[in-house]
């Protein structure tokens, strides 16, 4: 697991760092106010030129011994990023007096209501269908249930996400208005909408968390409407993967000795399925569940750009287009650390739940 | 003996290609995924002869932007009327005919996915096959370096190596390589290291047969079908990844015909134009479950466990 997040680190920072010139990584904290030993300063404080460079044209120029190495650079920064310096963004706006954990840190939790809440609508719409699929194997229910997961694998997120809202925010209009909200985050002014949720404090940072602790029900509503097209969307393009590999496990476990005995006892073909072969046919879907979360972690970033959610996807897009590296590389390895992680769980409740298996 | 294998060989696969086309005639849903494939392909084909390749260079901001279709009526204010000529799907925001751009994009598409799957699949069978044969610690390496590649989003590691390195096509087809080999490197392994314990290879190896020979001449061969099964589904996914990618602002250049790049420069005039999203991203979602289609059955007739 750490080799796995070093190795990652390792291909971040130097894609980061050594493909582009030493003075382009200095060029977005350099003002033309900056004399060259200002500018000097600034480069050595990045890391990005060695202490002992004489001056700062030596540096622009690369001249030898000036630019401190990729490796020297990679050292510093982890050194850093290891006690949980990040720099400072360049996000517009907000640039020089945040730390760029900061920015990422108020804005993960607004990433991280809807990843959750889609992997949960994934989960619940996406087993039952891989069940249902396989224990009506051929028949209607199992097409319309292939469907809808090969349908929803093959439709591109930002169509969905658009259509849905052309749907409900332009088509079904109640009293004028939508009927849901375009906007991702609270926002009042659609149809079912409360008309002043009022205020709440900030615990979490997570909407729907923050209102509910603070005891605001209508505040959690409108949030929940809010939240809702972007689930949605992110959901149906993830179902898919879930509920194909439930199925052909489901097939594959209904084919065993033990349900025919189970079958030949005489028990209803409900128990059967629920309580003898779903354990067995959801371990393999554990398995890719690593592969979900990345591909639901992946899929925010449109989402979050069609739906103008305040998350880090959107953040990232505006950080690519200010070369903000600080944050790309927060970003990347944050995410990659979160699928590492559900991996290591994974494993760990693989073990746990099938006695079979032992590490 | 030589000759006898061979006739055998070829008689075995010509019933099973026969069997296959009688499965695919009792099966509508791949039956649909071959004819929608086929069809993107004859498309992306033929699409420098039904339209002039270079028409998407030509802007005309007098066009921009309009309508003339009575067959759909958006229920929109202020639709701008084309006149003249007529434009089935509307024109865009550079005033060109939107049928005709999404016309050019779809060889652009699948090119690019046809680029990136195939490389996939030969980097997964050369260094899947050679981890798989060669064990111990060399297995082990490649493993974990694509456990590394594994965990970060493709569409993340795209988007900083796009940012880093530069804007075009051939980036973001690497883009998305980088992030698509190591499925098949796994894939790849795992069939050769479940077919290479069967008691043929033994065989072979007692008649002297040399360890490439093994591998690339019988064991590769015997285990390509979840290989096929998988590229083909990937075809799409590929689609979807290079659209999203240009989606959210990564196209080369605002005019090149791509069908992801076509949809974003719509965005900003959703709730005014909505065609120009709607089209190109139907378009993407028909070729995509085409391909998907195609897998899903292809994986069903090739796989025993679960035909009927």
């Amino acid at each position: 697991m750490t080799f796995v997040l070093l190795a990652i680190s390792l291909i971040i920072f130097y894609l980061t760092r050594a493909v582009l010139p030493p003075t382009t990584a200095a060029a977005p904290y350099i003002t033309p106010r900056m004399n060259d030993d200002m500018k000097l300063n600034v480069a050595v404080s990045l890391g990005l030129a060695t202490p002992s460079c004489p001056s700062w044209e030596a540096f622009s120029t690369s001249r030898a011994g000036c630019v401190m190495p990729v490796w020297g650079q990679y050292v510093g920064w982890l050194r850093n990023v290891l006690q949980g310096n990040w720099g400072y963004t360049l996000l517009p706006g907000i640039s020089g007096t945040e730390t760029t954990w900061y920015v990422f840190a108020s804005r993960f939790p607004y990433t991280a209501e809807l990843a959750i809440a889609g992997a949960l609508l994934t989960i619940i719409i996406g087993i039952p269908l891989g069940i249902i699929s396989a224990t009506h194997n051929n028949k209607w229910p199992d097409h319309v249930s292939r469907i809808i997961s090969i349908g929803g694998y093959s439709m591109p997120t930002f169509w969905v996400g658009l259509l849905l809202q052309l749907l409900f925010v332009l088509y079904i209009r109640i009293n004028g208005l939508g009927l849901l909200p375009s906007n991702g985050v609270l926002d009042a002014s659609c149809a079912i909408c409360v008309a002043n949720p009022g205020q709440i404090s900030m615990f979490t940072g997570v909407p729907i968390l923050d209102s509910l602790l603070s005891g605001n029900l209508p505040y959690s509503w409108d949030a929940m409407i809010a939240l809702f097209l972007p689930t949605v969307t992110l959901a149906l393009t993830s179902i898919g993967a879930l509920t194909r590999i439930v199925r052909s496990s489901m097939m594959e476990v209904l084919r065993q000795d033990y349900i025919l005995l189970a079958r030949s006892k005489g028990l209803r073909e409900r128990v059967v399925i629920y309580r003898h072969a779903l354990k067995n046919a959801l371990l393999p879907a554990m398995t890719i569940s690593g592969l979900i979360v990345a591909s639901l972690l992946g899929g925010v970033v449109v989402i979050e750009l069609i739906f103008s959610l305040p998350g880090v996807g959107n953040a990232a897009l505006v950080a690519s287009q200010v070369l903000d590296l600080n944050f790309l590389e927060l970003y990347v390895l944050v995410t990659a650390a979160i699928i590492v992680i559900v991996n290591l769980i994974v494993d760990l409740a693989y073990a746990k739940l099938d006695p079979r298996i032992r590490y | 003996m030589r000759y006898m294998r061979a006739t055998t060989d070829r008689s075995r696969r010509g019933s099973d290609i026969r069997y296959a086309l009688h499965l695919l005639r009792g099966n509508p849903i791949v039956l649909a995924g071959t004819i929608i494939s086929i069809a993107s392909l004859i498309v992306g084909l033929l699409s420098g002869l039904i339209v002039d390749p270079n028409s998407w260079k030509h802007i005309d901001l007098n066009l921009r932007l309009c309508w003339n279709n009575l067959a759909i009526d958006w229920h929109i204010r202020n639709v701008f009327v084309c006149s003249g000529n007529s434009y089935p799907l509307g024109t865009d925001a550079f005033g060109r005919d939107l049928l005709k751009m999404m016309i050019l994009a779809i060889p652009l598409d699948v090119q690019i996915a046809l680029e990136v799957v195939a490389s996939a699949v030969v980097i997964g069978i050369a260094v899947g096959g050679f981890a798989a044969y060669a064990g111990g610690k060399i297995d082990e390496v490649i493993l974990r370096v694509t456990d590394v590649f594994l965990s970060i989003p493709s569409i993340l590691l795209a988007i900083v190596l796009l940012v880093i390195v530069g804007r075009s096509l051939t980036v973001l087809t690497f883009a998305v390589l980088v992030t698509w080999w190591p499925t098949y490197v796994r894939l790849v392994r795992s069939q050769v290291l479940s077919e290479k314990e069967k008691p043929y290879v033994e065989t072979l190896r007692v008649l002297g047969a040399g360890g490439s020979r093994i591998l690339f001449g019988h064991v590769i061969p015997n285990s390509i079908y979840p290989v096929l099964v998988q590229a083909t589904m990937d075809i799409g996914s590929v689609i979807l990844t290079i659209a999203a990618l240009t989606f959210i602002g990564f196209a080369p250049s605002p005019l090149i015909p791509e069908l992801g790049n076509l949809a974003n420069q719509g965005i900003r005039y959703f709730f005014t134009a909505p065609w120009l999203i709607v089209f190109p991203g139907l378009t993407i979602f028909i070729i995509s479950l085409g391909f998907n289609l195609l897998g899903d059955g292809v994986r069903d007739i090739f796989d025993p466990r679960l035909r009927r």
